[in-house]
């Protein structure tokens, strides 16, 4: 039900005092990190990533050489925003600051919350790695020669667009929580989703973007004049984009979670008991995953979005390869990476049932191979619609990098899990399993080691000996098992798992 | 005479550098019920989750019903029945859901009609199917005693049961403990209700800072004396 404005909401001066309360939680969650020095460091690490995409392919032989990066920066530039839209939209307009349960006896208006998920959006991997590409390739454009003014421009407009897909992000989350409105956005997303692939099915996507207004900053790069007016363009729109996104989050954010709410008070009815433990822990896991928001909604989108790229840019079974990857790392950050936070504060009561923790373990660790399996299936069955039929060493190097990399995920999953419990509730669409710094280490740890070994098998499936992958999965898959087995060894510990127990549970 | 069926001497549990129990001797009979008092932090809800087989005892002895809970926690679970003082139920699962996990790890047999029986009595069956995430606390505390009593367990644990029950739920939860003392079980009650723990309970045991500081009977605590003399143990 929508909630009439409150009195206490600031008015126009209201901003000030908004940023003010900024200040105020982001320094609460920096005082509640664990590891504050190895957070520190991360930051430290993250800026030098970002001084070396930035600086880097200037050391390199060849930079400010016209190339075919020249002619398509601007689509590059609008895909950063696409991209930025798509993570605004998934998370229900971005991140909290601090969850919602938290958060509710504060009186933290919308404009506060709108300018929080702003700052939390670069703490997202996807968003480091594209901004981190863009600054390298307009190194490689421009040479040292108009280096400043490209980087200004570039950084300029990462920061505009995720301003601007804030706003997106908003306005969609209004729309989603009206009567009809989870329908309008499924309804719409699959009509811009079936004209991208149509578009990139035909060829005509990349000159779309191309052709798109962020040509004007692509061209300002390459000609390495008249930077200022374009920086200060983008400062202005920047400003603008902050300012009128918070309209729309207060309305989202005034009217009723209507999905979040359907599936907290959704009703199921009974199913016949199980055949065994094992069975009725797995259906009790997979409830806790399927019937949340966030953890649904992600699945989704990583499940379809690669798959409809590779669907439309018909890649080959060699490029195909590296996409299980992708997917099964990412789904691991919708719970995995936390996996004993889906018992919530039923994990008190779950741990005093009758049951050896080895069943638990397995029932966990299962449930999270399962999902991610089924998100990786997906995209290899969209991507296969146009990848023609695989020879029998594609299919054998398909097979062993699903199987490699879903062990190498869960045992790395199931490790944190037990090593870094965190209790949250995942119910609202804009929560994560992890404080926003943590999610970033994990996703780039994840992405690095699943990137790095799909590759290494897409790599060996071009070779003529077919044993090749299966050969080198067997060294991947044992160093996983003995991972695995750590983890699950850590948990059978009565006083490890006590303190995940009553972590998750707090 | 009988031995305690929950035996506790010299407890201790420790969460790194925090002392969470501090030497605490317990001792509670089959047929009666003991409220477990005191203020916050002295240690009630750590003690109750070392008896549910939750968390291990950094050191001392806990017996249930003569089965050492730090040598056998999975018999000691089989034994007992669990309400813990948070939530005490999986966000995302039905009650009905709740109650299938129970039976079947517990080995019940022919136990639905108990369940429905129980669900009833507490004034949940029109939402035996609903998803627990958006149910009130006091409907969350009351399916918390249900599941803590659906197999009649011989040790009866409730963590602060009453917290935010309405006076229905109140009457319920007592009904469970009268049952449940009347066919020979031990309950343990850990409350900050008085009032109640005294309509419940037969004998009493009040903790302060970790550790034991008294053990009497309930009528010591009852009435307007009682009260006077319960704070003075608190102080």
């Amino acid at each position: 039900m929508p909630t009439a404005r409150s009195s206490t909401e600031p008015g126009p001066t209201g901003w000030v005092d908004a940023v003010a309360d900024l200040r105020h939680l982001l320094r609460f969650r920096a005082a509640t990190v664990r590891r504050p020095r190895a957070a520190g460091v991360a930051l430290l690490v993250l800026l030098g990533v970002t001084l070396v995409a930035a600086v880097g392919p200037l050391l390199v032989d060849g930079s400010g050489r016209a190339t075919f990066l020249d002619d398509h920066l601007g689509a590059m530039l609008a895909g950063f925003l696409a991209l930025a839209v798509a993570s605004s939209m998934a998370s229900g307009g971005g991140r909290e600051l601090i969850p919602r349960e938290q958060a509710a006896i504060h009186p933290i208006s919308h404009r506060t919350e709108h300018l929080g998920a702003l700052a939390l959006a670069p703490l997202n991997f996807a968003w480091l790695l594209q901004a981190w590409l863009l600054l390298g390739i307009t190194a490689r454009v421009t040479g040292p020669d108009g280096w400043v003014g490209g980087q200004v421009v570039v950084a300029a407009w990462i920061v505009c667009a995720t301003a601007l897909a804030q706003v997106l992000g908003w306005v969609v989350e209004t729309v989603r929580r009206t009567p009809h409105g989870v329908a309008v956005v499924r309804g719409l997303a699959v009509v811009l989703v079936t004209i991208g692939v149509g578009l990139q099915a035909t060829d005509r996507l990349l000159p779309l973007l191309d052709a798109s207004p962020t040509r004007v900053l692509a061209d300002t790069v390459t000609a390495r004049d008249g930077a200022l007016p374009v920086v200060l363009v983008l400062v202005a729109l920047t400003a603008v984009a902050v300012v009128v996104g918070a309209l729309p989050a207060g309305v989202a954010l005034r009217r009723t979670p209507r999905e979040e709410l359907k599936v907290e008070s959704g009703s199921h009815p009974a199913r016949p008991l199980p055949a065994s433990d094992l069975a009725v822990l797995r259906r009790i896991d997979r409830a806790s995953v399927w019937r949340a928001v966030p953890m649904r909604r992600g699945l989704v989108v990583l499940a379809v979005g690669p798959g409809l790229v590779a669907l439309g840019g018909g890649m080959d079974w060699t490029q195909v390869l590296v996409l299980p990857a992708l997917v099964i790392s990412g789904g691991a950050l919708l719970f995995g990476v936390n996996a004993w936070c889906l018992d919530g504060r039923g994990a008190l009561w779950r741990e005093s049932l009758p049951v050896g923790p080895e069943t638990v373990f397995a029932a966990r660790a299962l449930t999270l191979a399962e999902w991610l399996g089924a998100a990786a299936l997906v995209t290899v069955a969209l991507a296969a619609l146009r990848a023609g039929v695989p020879s029998a060493t594609e299919v054998t190097a398909l097979v062993a990098t699903l199987v490699v990399v879903l062990l190498q995920v869960v045992a790395v999953s199931m490790s944190w899990s037990g090593r870094r419990p965190f209790p949250v509730q995942l119910a609202s669409a804009r929560a994560t399993p992890a404080p926003p710094i943590v999610m970033v280490g994990y996703s780039a740890r994840l992405a690095v080691s699943t990137t790095l070994t799909a590759m290494l098998f897409s790599s060996a499936a071009q070779a003529p000996a077919w044993w090749l992958v299966p050969a080198l999965a067997v060294p991947f898959l044992v160093w996983s098992a003995v991972r695995l087995r750590r983890a699950r060894r850590r948990w059978l510990d009565a006083p490890q798992r006590a303190r995940v127990v009553v972590a998750v549970a707090a | 005479m009988n031995a305690p069926v929950i035996d506790v001497r010299g407890l201790h549990v420790r969460f790194g550098e925090v002392e969470a129990v501090a030497g605490i001797d317990l001792q509670a009979d089959a047929g009666h019920a003991t409220a477990l008092l005191g203020r916050n932090g002295a240690g009630k809800s750590t003690t109750m989750r070392v008896l549910a087989g939750v968390v291990p005892p950094t050191a001392g002895t806990v017996l249930v019903d003569g089965v050492d809970v730090a040598l056998d926690p999975v018999a000691v679970k089989r034994l007992v029945g669990y309400c813990p003082d948070v939530g005490g139920l999986v966000p995302r699962a039905t009650p009905w859901e709740h109650l299938q996990l129970a039976a079947r790890l517990r080995r019940l047999d022919d136990w639905e009609a108990r369940a429905r029986d129980l669900l009833e009595r507490f004034e949940l069956g029109d939402v035996a199917h609903r998803v627990t995430s958006g149910f009130s606390h006091g409907m969350g505390r009351r399916l918390s005693v249900v599941l803590a009593a659906l197999h009649e367990p011989d040790v009866l644990l409730l963590d602060e049961p009453f917290d935010g029950v309405d006076p229905l739920g109140v009457e319920a939860t007592l009904a469970v403990i009268e049952d449940a003392r009347a066919r020979g079980a031990c309950v343990l009650v850990s409350t900050h209700l008085r009032d109640l723990a005294m309509q419940a309970c037969s004998t009493a045991v009040v903790l302060r800072g970790g550790a034991q500081v008294a053990a009497m009977d309930a009528d010591e605590l009852s009435g307007e004396a009682g009260a006077d003399a319960y704070r003075a143990l608190l102080d």
